[in-house]
């Protein structure tokens, strides 16, 4: 099965939105792996260890103390080690200008938080789908941009 | 004497594929449960070597007819999608299953139970894929595009990018740019 | 007019001085030479009358030599001799004198030679008839004859003598008559030209005096406008000073001192003087700036304080620029300004923006707070709505699962306010740049935002080409997909859309509705359509914040879409009319300035 192993990691400093995330994926029965950190900088220490296993998808809020998920995206994507890493911004905001700049930096996955969780599953679905598409049919990864 | 070995079978397997991977020079990725994914096309003759260089370790490659025919869907749409000039009038339905030699109903059946997508969307995903190289690549305009993919308006194609990957066109053509610039 | 113009020009009068002065050298030579000519003929006739004489005494010693000889010969008495031999000596002296006065006259030297023969043989013949007489030989016919011959000789000498006087009274007749013809011309001559210098005098008087009643009319303007000079200074707070650097001497205008808190020429005009004045912290400034304007000799605006006596601290702004004057001399040229007004005012202004900058960023915090901060709970609000209605649906009773369902609209319902309050309060001026754009670009990008309404309503956009505009581009795009949007949503059910966009260049003149326009002339983009319209009285208040023409019920909406567009376009000092006629459609017309 095809997204069994996909490997996911979701930054964000909300409670509520971490547990809509894994509820969402659980309900999904997409036997996926998640894993969360509450803000950025522990993200990225668990990141920049040598043997951290890669994420094949990783999702930042944007708005996170200490560490935003816009300092995190410039960091990952200074780093080759990341280069294979899909990187999707996880935000409660959307304006036009952030949406742009944040792909412009490299994201290739806009959300903009869902108000309703039948979406949010519909939204991480897709977004888990498109990746394998990506992925398993040779498309160029330099033009993967997403929005939902 | 004796010793006891412990092994794990998985780390084995795994790292005789890779070697053996490695050495033709292939891109792919190793998946857990005896699956090999290839990130690129695998020519015939590197088929036949793999399938050699394997049978000493007592590997074999299981070869089912379902997803030999679901690639050869794959590759007939991507054909289809990238030479669309010449096969202007042809439903791609039709054209799938008189070039295969089944139902379409029974291809698009096991395309979906395969690949977790529709023949549909994955149609789609080829041709916005190839919209994006278009636009990035040839610096051709939506209406030009529209045309060369057979679309029936320029505001279908819009509305089908859109709904493909959340952007308009332009969007996609400035963030492109705009990516590049400051790459530079 | 050449005349006029040689009378104006100021060599007129240098050529008239230097004229007189050749015609005045002219009438001395003149004169003197006049003078010298009635001397020369004063001489002439003293030198005539003096020739006469002579002639005249030769004739008479004759006469006296002959009477002695006469004498002697009658009574033989020697006493008579006496005479004849005296008179020719003097016969000789007389000769010698006419030889002097006829020496330049060779005709009269001529007939002196011939008369000196003629003397010279009567003086013999008067010799040998006295021999004769003294011999007693007087009966002698010889005697006789030699007589007779002697009185011949007398009449050849007369007439000689005669001959000669008249060639002089000639000559001096001649001379009188060329001395008369003279001086009858000459003073003539002399009064012409002397009436003449007269004229060119007078001329140069006139001109030099014009010239003098010019000068002081200039004067007097120029004491009026020194005049008004220093009551501009007064009003305007500023004086003037001259700096001549090569002798390090200052002219402080009046109002300069005034500038300093002091009466005019209060004290000394110098630069130490003036330097008392200035505040403690700007003297160094001030007269480093001073220094480097003793070597480039050009001051650039310099602001400084003085302190006036008072205690008063004042703001003056200084500029200096070396100029020479007609003597040759170099001297900086400067300007003082009281400017502290002006700083009170700006100082004042400053102190406005920053609190209005501090209000704005008060309101931009507010955005974010509206757009993030609310949004968040809303949306949690909102989630675990739908999962409480999609697990607990069955725990619900029939009213809680109608409650559930107001909430959701409620919740609903803000999500859709603060959003386009969001867009709304986004759309601001401050920090957006306007570039040219290609305005056909963003409409069609506009269009593909609506890419999937247009699809679903199966509606027709025909647009024409429109010229590069300088706008803020995100905006522009912003107001074609809120116009185009807006004629999609209030489209009629029976027909499909069809939207006009067209455009043309406007003269703000032609159009009543720009009568308020600040430029000359305007684009305008039209965009119309064949929707529900609206009644015309409404087409200034649908522009308005949260005005809606319909109910919620009918037409989605909060209100906020055209008031987005009015301010985008306000944003772009351009204007925005609406024009409609129910269930015919709506007309909309943005008017952006031709810059």
């Amino acid at each position: 099965m095809a997204t069994d192993y996909t490997h996911i990691i979701l930054a964000d400093d909300d409670e509520d939105d971490r547990m809509f995330f894994t509820d969402a994926f659980d309900e999904l029965k997409m036997t996926v792996k998640v894993t969360t950190y509450n803000d950025g900088v522990y993200l990225m220490d668990y990141l920049n260890q040598e043997d951290a296993i890669l994420p094949n998808i990783l999702f930042l809020d944007l708005n996170m103390p200490r560490k935003s998920g816009m300092e995190c995206l410039k960091e990952i994507k200074e780093n080759s080690r990341f280069k294979d890493v899909v990187i999707a911004i996880y935000s409660t905001s959307a304006s036009e200008e952030d949406i742009e700049n944040t792909f412009i930096k490299g994201a290739n996955i806009y959300i903009k938080k869902p108000s309703d969780f039948k979406v949010l599953k519909k939204v991480l679905s897709n977004v888990v789908t498109t990746n394998w598409q990506y992925h398993t049919n040779g498309l160029n990864k330099d033009n993967f941009l997403l929005r939902l | 004497m004796k010793l006891f070995i412990k092994f794990d079978f998985n780390t084995v397997c795994n790292t005789v594929l890779k070697e053996q991977l490695d050495a033709l020079d292939l891109k792919y990725e190793i998946l857990n449960f005896g699956e090999v994914a290839f990130l690129e096309k695998v020519p015939d003759h590197k088929h036949d070597e793999f399938t050699k260089a394997l049978e000493p370790y007592g590997i074999e490659i299981v070869e089912d007819h379902k997803s030999i025919l679901v690639q050869k869907m794959k590759d007939t749409i991507i054909d289809m999608v990238y030479n669309s000039d010449t096969e202007v009038h042809v439903k791609s339905s039709v054209y799938l299953s008189e070039k295969l030699g089944h139902s379409y109903g029974y291809l698009s059946n096991l395309f979906s139970e395969v690949t977790y997508t529709s023949v549909e969307n994955f149609i789609i995903l080829q041709k916005i894929e190839y919209t994006k190289r278009l636009i990035i690549n040839e610096n051709k305009s939506l209406t030009e595009i529209a045309f060369q993919l057979n679309y029936s308006s320029v505001a279908h194609l819009s509305t089908q990018f859109k709904n493909t990957t959340g952007i308009t066109p332009s969007a996609f053509q400035r963030i492109i740019a705009k990516r590049r610039e400051e790459n530079n | 007019m050449i005349i006029k113009r040689i009378y104006k020009s100021s060599w007129f009068v240098k050529v008239v001085f230097v004229v007189s002065l050749f015609a005045i050298i002219f009438i001395a030579g003149l004169g003197y030479k006049h003078i010298t000519n009635l001397s020369k003929s004063t001489e002439m006739v003293i030198h005539t009358y003096k020739v006469n004489v002579e002639l005249e005494q030769i004739l008479s010693y004759l006469k006296d030599s002959e009477t002695g000889q006469r004498g002697y010969i009658i009574t033989q008495d020697s006493l008579y001799l006496k005479p004849f031999i005296e008179g020719r000596k003097k016969v000789n002296n007389s000769f010698a004198e006419l030889k002097y006065l006829t020496s330049d006259n060779p005709e009269q030297q001529k007939n002196l030679k011939e008369l000196s023969s003629l003397i010279d043989k009567r003086l013999d013949n008067l010799e040998i008839a006295s021999n004769y007489a003294a011999n007693d030989q007087t009966d002698l016919t010889r005697f006789k004859d030699v007589f007779q011959e002697g009185k011949n000789y007398m009449g050849a000498i007369r007439n000689k003598l005669n001959y000669m006087i008249s060639i002089e009274n000639d000559l001096l007749k001649k001379r009188k008559e060329e001395y008369v013809s003279d001086a009858r011309f000459t003073p003539v001559f002399l009064y012409s030209l002397i009436l003449l210098t007269l004229v060119l005098m007078y001329a140069a008087y006139a001109k030099i005096n014009s010239n003098l009643e010019k000068l002081k009319k200039s004067n007097q303007q120029l004491e009026i406008f020194k005049e008004s000079t220093n009551q501009s200074e007064i009003i305007n707070k500023h004086g003037s000073w001259r700096w001549n650097v090569e002798e390090d001497s200052f002219y402080f205008s009046d109002n300069l001192f005034r500038l300093l808190g002091e009466e005019p020429g209060s004290f000394a005009q110098t630069i130490e003087n003036f330097m008392k004045f200035v505040h403690p912290e700007d003297v160094e400034k001030l007269s480093s700036q001073v220094d480097e304007m003793k070597e480039n000799k050009d001051l650039p605006f310099i602001v400084y304080r003085v302190i006036h006596k008072s205690g008063d601290t004042r703001y003056l702004k200084a500029y200096g620029k070396s100029t020479v004057n007609s003597e040759g001399i170099t001297q900086l040229l400067g300007t003082t300004t009281d400017i502290t007004d002006e700083i009170d005012h700006y100082n004042t202004l400053e102190k406005r923006n920053q609190e209005l900058e501090l209000n704005n960023k008060e309101l931009q915090a507010f955005n974010y707070v509206a757009s993030h901060d609310l949004q968040e709970p809303l949306r949690k609000i909102q989630t675990f709505l739908s999962r409480l209605e999609d697990r607990e649906q069955d725990n619900f009773s029939e009213s809680g699962k109608k409650y559930v369902e107001r909430i959701n609209n409620a919740a609903s319902r803000m999500r859709l306010l603060i959003d386009d309050l969001l867009q709304y309060s986004r759309t601001n001026k401050s920090d957006e740049i306007l570039k040219n754009s290609d305005i056909n670009k963003l409409l069609e990008d506009a269009q593909q935002d609506l890419a999937e309404v247009i699809v679903a309503k199966n509606a027709t956009i025909t647009t024409v080409k429109i010229p590069e505009m300088k706008v803020i581009p995100f905006q522009i795009q912003q107001l074609f997909g809120n116009l185009i949007g807006n004629s999609l949503k209030y489209s009629a059910k029976d027909r499909n859309p069809i939207i006009a966009i067209s455009y043309d260049k406007v003269e703000a003149s032609d159009d009543q509705q720009l009568s308020k326009a600040l430029y000359d002339e305007y684009h305008r983009i039209t965009i119309s359509d064949n929707g529900i319209g609206f009644e015309q009285e409404y087409a200034e208040k649908i522009f308005t914040l949260f005005n809606r023409l319909h109910n919620k019920d009918e037409y989605s909406g909060t209100g906020i879409g055209l008031s987005i567009c009015k301010k985008i376009v306000d944003n772009h000092s351009g204007f925005i009319f609406a024009k409609g006629e129910p269930n015919i459609g709506a007309v909309f017309s943005i008017y952006l300035p031709l810059v």
